[in-house]
């Protein structure tokens, strides 16, 4: 289990995160909805203790990310995985080597099971077959795909997607929406995810989350959450200009 | 108008020494990283290629036009004393001493350590430095370990080839064509230039690599702000290298000789 | 078309540059039977003025040999030179040393010997020591004559030079004129006086040599013993105590002479002197500290190893005696300073430590120092504490143990570090900080320190170095 106690951040006079607080369940996919621009990556980020919080606890399995120094925060980041919001793939390796570099780096397997288990990684993303392509030679979406191998090579216990669905074509939207939720149930995993697509966030969530003026505002499985009365939620999922929440 | 520039001043003093003090930080975090295995030597193979070999053309072009530059002119002031025959070791104690230290480390910053600032400042930017911490590897380790192991075995290295490229290039022009005695020439090399001269120029050059590499990790891992930041940190990085490596040479110097 | 791999390339560059390095590095000085070989043999010097060790040895212009070390020797210059193995000296060598022409370097110059038979060994030493008869000698020969020339010369100059000396000269010279002048008036004028003064003269120097011979008869009686004083000085008895008087007398210079005796001792001990001249060298150096009045700026900076921190210290200790010290300072603490903070969410509080991580913390400290211990106290980093210092090998070494920040809800933070000098201003130091945390900052960590007296700075900055 995951859980936010009061975390506070803000960048110089911007306050992102307000005395948040959330709990993230084991073995779920959580899905975390929120404006664009309103801190969800920054709170990604804090789960997995690459931005640390002015103040405030971010407890997993019962250990204090934001206290820890470089080396304790090295041995639990091997329980997670990460999509990045851009893939942040190593450009100046290969398909391959970028899905095999977790593999190599924390796995005992030889030569071959590596090969292997990338070609496997990359078949279910549907992209068999690139791995000698060079990373800064895919198209955007690839690169996403990519990069979401690249997050569950090593099928580590905590799952972090930032966006894996944006600048997808519906149909492979769709197929990788699949994807995390077979992953997470054959695996058992612990998933956070973050998106827009409001068709996929009930499919694939089992609870959901609003992040809004640096607070979670709502939280819980996607029957509450369709029937909740909060009229920012509300005026969220139905995408209406008019609401309390403003434009500019 | 005055508090404002001093303040201005006491600022830039600051920034200064937090600057120093953080690029000696992670110097001591690179050396605390660099004694614990696992130990890539794949990765630092692949920089001493980068920093070394391919720094070769530079640094011998470089070596060789100083060396016959200088003697080109020595000989003309040394033949008013008809000293002719000690252009030769002049030559070769100014590039065995500074020049080929000094030269090749300025050609291998500008070279690869603007390359380190620029390719560090991009995995930045795009985040990569953070899939890496995110991926259980340690980018300290991962990144600044194998550059600045190769810059401190790749500068003496390329320095001895400076050195050696610089007397050739000053015996061409000294003896084939102004006339200077071959035998002299080696002669006085012989005799004033001992072997103290040359290691001390390597340990200067192992210093160099040091600097050089650590200013440009240092830059490019701290990058901020997309394509300009990784363009500012480049030349930051170039620019404080240089001035950092000819202002240590003076302090080694002051030490060695 | 065949392509190298990364390992082959770096290999072979440094494989390149490594024959390179080994070329050179014969072209240089130094090269040949440097390495140790060949054997040694001693001469003996009066004088080694100029010679430097690796000086050339040669026979008849031909190195055969360098200076391996040059050392004193009961007031002598004790050489000792390393002779190539394949040169055999003759028993009967001797050995000089002389100068490539008037400025150039000293080298020892060996002329063969005549005995074919007999060797040098290893270790052995030649007997035949040429005094320099080059152009040491001449030089220093010039300097005495020249030296002598001048002093006469500048005499002279303060007889006759200047306007005084000139005008003397010219009174002189009128006086003589006229002194004769007047001689001659006088002449003239008393010529029969003259004549009989003359006269007068003569028989006066008869009578005076018949005094002399009375004399003498007076002195030949004194040595036989006649009359009393002649008794006197034949008198054994006071000849022997006029003897013995003279020799106690010398005995007791020569006591002082050798150091017997108290003043003997005073004078002579060289302990005695040495202990003199030392507690006037401490006294001087007293004075001098206490004169002093020393500023040093230093920066410290640490990595934690197991807490992935680094710390920086910035500090202005200024010392206006030497056993007494002030303090001052900033430390940059990734972990900032704390506070605790209380949250309730859903009737649950949770106290969360919090850290402002912009300020600085501070040190203010005042230490007095006893011998080679020191101990100091007032605010680290921003807390109350107190440390101990220990110095050895004249400071290079430094010991220190802090203790500081004793809240009540965790332990005290303790710190231990040593520190030493590798360079005039480079301290490398290391140690284990908060050591019993129970917040799990314990630490083992490394550090740098770069320290300047504002003498340092000032030198720093104005001294070129001069290559050799
Ligand atoms: N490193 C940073 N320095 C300064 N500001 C930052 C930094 N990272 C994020 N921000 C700011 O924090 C806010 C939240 O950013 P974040 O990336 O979390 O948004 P988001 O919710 O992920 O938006 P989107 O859905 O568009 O990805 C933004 O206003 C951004 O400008
Ligand atoms: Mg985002």
């Amino acid at each position: 289990m995951i859980k936010l106690i009061g975390l506070n951040k803000s960048f110089g006079k911007q306050k992102v995160l307000d005395n948040l607080n959330l709990e993230i369940e084991s073995n779920k996919t959580t899905v975390i909805i929120g404006r664009s621009g309103g801190g969800k990556s920054v709170l990604l980020k804090h789960i997995i203790g690459l931005i640390k919080p002015d103040s405030g606890s971010v407890l997993v399995d019962g250990e204090d990310i934001a206290r820890m120094n470089d080396r304790e925060l090295n041995d639990i980041r091997r329980k997670f995985g990460m999509l990045f919001q851009e893939a942040a793939l190593f450009d100046s390796m290969d398909v391959g080597e970028n899905v095999a570099f977790p593999l190599k780096e924390h796995s005992k397997m030889t030569k071959e099971e590596i090969r292997k288990t990338v070609a496997e990684r990359l078949a279910a993303v549907g992209l068999a077959g690139v791995e000698s392509k060079m990373s800064s030679e895919l198209s955007g979406g690839m690169r996403k795909r990519v990069g979401l191998a690249r997050a569950i090579a090593l099928l580590p216990e905590i799952v972090l997607f930032d966006e894996p669905t944006s600048g997808l074509d519906p149909v492979m939207a769709e197929a990788i929406n699949q994807l995390i939720k077979e992953t997470q149930r054959n695996f058992n995993l612990t998933c956070v995810v973050i998106s827009h697509d409001i068709e996929s966030i009930f499919k694939i969530g089992d609870r959901i989350a609003m992040l809004y003026e640096g607070k979670i505002i709502e939280a819980g499985t996607p029957a509450e959450i369709r029937a909740t009365t909060n009229p920012v939620l509300r005026q969220f999922l139905t995408g209406s200009i008019e609401g309390p929440i403003k434009i500019i | 108008m005055v508090l404002g520039g001093l303040e201005k001043l006491g600022r830039l003093v600051l920034y200064s020494l937090e600057e120093a003090g953080k690029i000696m930080m992670l110097f001591l975090s690179a050396v605390a990283w660099a004694v614990r295995p696992p130990w890539r030597f794949h990765l630092i193979i692949k920089q001493m290629e980068f920093v070394g070999v391919k720094s070769i053309f530079v640094v011998v072009l470089t070596g060789t036009f100083t060396g016959m530059v200088m003697t080109l002119q020595l000989f003309h002031g040394f033949r008013l004393f008809s000293a002719e025959s000690l252009v030769g070791s002049t030559v070769a104690l100014a590039m065995t001493r500074e020049l080929g230290p000094v030269l090749s480390s300025l050609m291998v910053t500008a070279r690869a350590g603007s390359a380190m600032a620029a390719e560090l400042g991009t995995m930045r930017v795009t985040e990569q430095i953070d899939a890496l911490y995110v991926m259980a590897t340690n980018p300290v380790k991962y990144l600044i370990v194998p550059r600045v192991i190769a810059s401190i075995i790749m500068m003496p290295i390329l320095t001895v080839v400076a050195d050696f490229v610089g007397v050739v290039g000053s015996y061409f022009v000294g003896v084939s064509i102004l006339g200077i005695n071959a035998g002299t020439f080696m002669k006085n090399i012989n005799k004033l230039v001992v072997l103290d001269d040359i290691f001390n120029g390597l340990i200067k050059a192992a210093v160099f690599g040091l600097i050089l590499s650590l200013i440009g990790c240092y830059k490019g891992f701290n990058t901020r702000g997309g394509a300009e930041g990784v363009g500012r940190a480049t030349t930051e990085a170039v620019v404080l290298a240089s001035i950092t490596i000819l202002v240590s040479d003076y302090f080694l110097t002051a030490l060695m000789f | 078309m065949f392509s190298l791999s990364s390992e082959a390339k770096v290999g072979l560059f440094v494989l390149v540059a490594l024959i390179i390095l080994g070329y050179m590095s014969f072209q240089v000085g130094q090269h040949g039977f440097s390495f140790k070989r060949g054997y040694l043999v001693e001469t003996v010097f009066d004088n080694a003025t100029g010679l430097d060790k690796d000086a050339s040895v040669q026979i008849a212009g031909v190195e055969v040999g360098r200076v391996e070390s040059i050392s004193l020797k009961n007031g002598k210059a004790l050489v000792v030179l390393r002779i190539k193995p394949d040169i055999q000296l003759e028993k009967d060598v001797s050995a000089a040393i002389r100068t490539h022409g008037i400025l150039g370097d000293k080298y020892v110059e060996i002329t063969p010997g005549t005995i074919k038979t007999a060797f040098i060994p290893d270790g052995g030493a030649i007997e035949q020591v040429n005094r320099p008869a080059d152009i040491d000698r001449m030089l220093s020969q010039f300097a005495l004559i020249t030296e002598d020339i001048r002093a006469v010369t500048s005499s002279l100059r303060n007889v006759l030079g200047g306007e005084a000396g000139e005008s003397s000269i010219r009174e002189i010279l009128t006086n003589m004129r006229e002194l004769t002048r007047s001689i001659n008036t006088v002449v003239a004028r008393n010529d029969d006086k003259i004549a009989d003064v003359v006269e007068n003269l003569k028989s006066a120097s008869k009578e005076m040599e018949g005094t002399f011979i009375a004399l003498n008869q007076v002195a030949q009686g004194l040595k036989k013993g006649e009359g009393t004083l002649g008794q006197l000085l034949r008198d054994k008895e006071t000849g022997e105590k006029l003897s013995k008087t003279i020799s106690s007398l010398q005995d007791v210079t020569e006591k002082i002479s050798t150091g017997k005796g108290t003043f003997g001792k005073l004078v002579n001990d060289e302990e005695t002197a040495k202990n003199l001249s030392d507690s006037l060298a401490g006294i001087n150096r007293y004075v001098n500290k206490a004169e002093q009045y020393r500023t040093y700026l230093s920066y410290h900076g640490e990595y934690l190893f197991d807490t992935s921190n680094a710390k920086s210290y910035l500090d202005v200790r200024i010392q206006p005696n030497p056993d007494k010290f002030y303090l001052l300072g900033v430390v940059t603490d990734p972990r900032g300073r704390r506070t605790l903070r209380d949250y309730t969410t859903g009737g649950v509080t949770t106290r969360v430590e919090e850290y402002d991580k912009s300020g600085f913390l501070f040190n203010a400290q005042i230490g007095k120092r006893f011998k080679d211990i020191a101990i100091r106290g007032g605010i680290m980093e921003s807390t109350g504490g107190v440390g101990l210092e220990y110095f050895a090998f004249n400071d290079k070494l430094r010991l220190s143990f802090d203790a500081f920040d004793f809240s009540s809800d965790r332990r005290a933070h303790l710190k231990g570090m040593a520190e030493f000098q590798i360079f005039k201003y480079i301290y490398l130091s290391g140690g284990w900080d908060d050591f019993i945390s129970n917040q799990g900052n314990s630490s083992p960590f490394a550090g740098i320190s770069i320290r300047f007296e504002d003498d340092d700075l000032k030198y720093l900055m104005t001294t070129t170095p001069i290559p050799k």
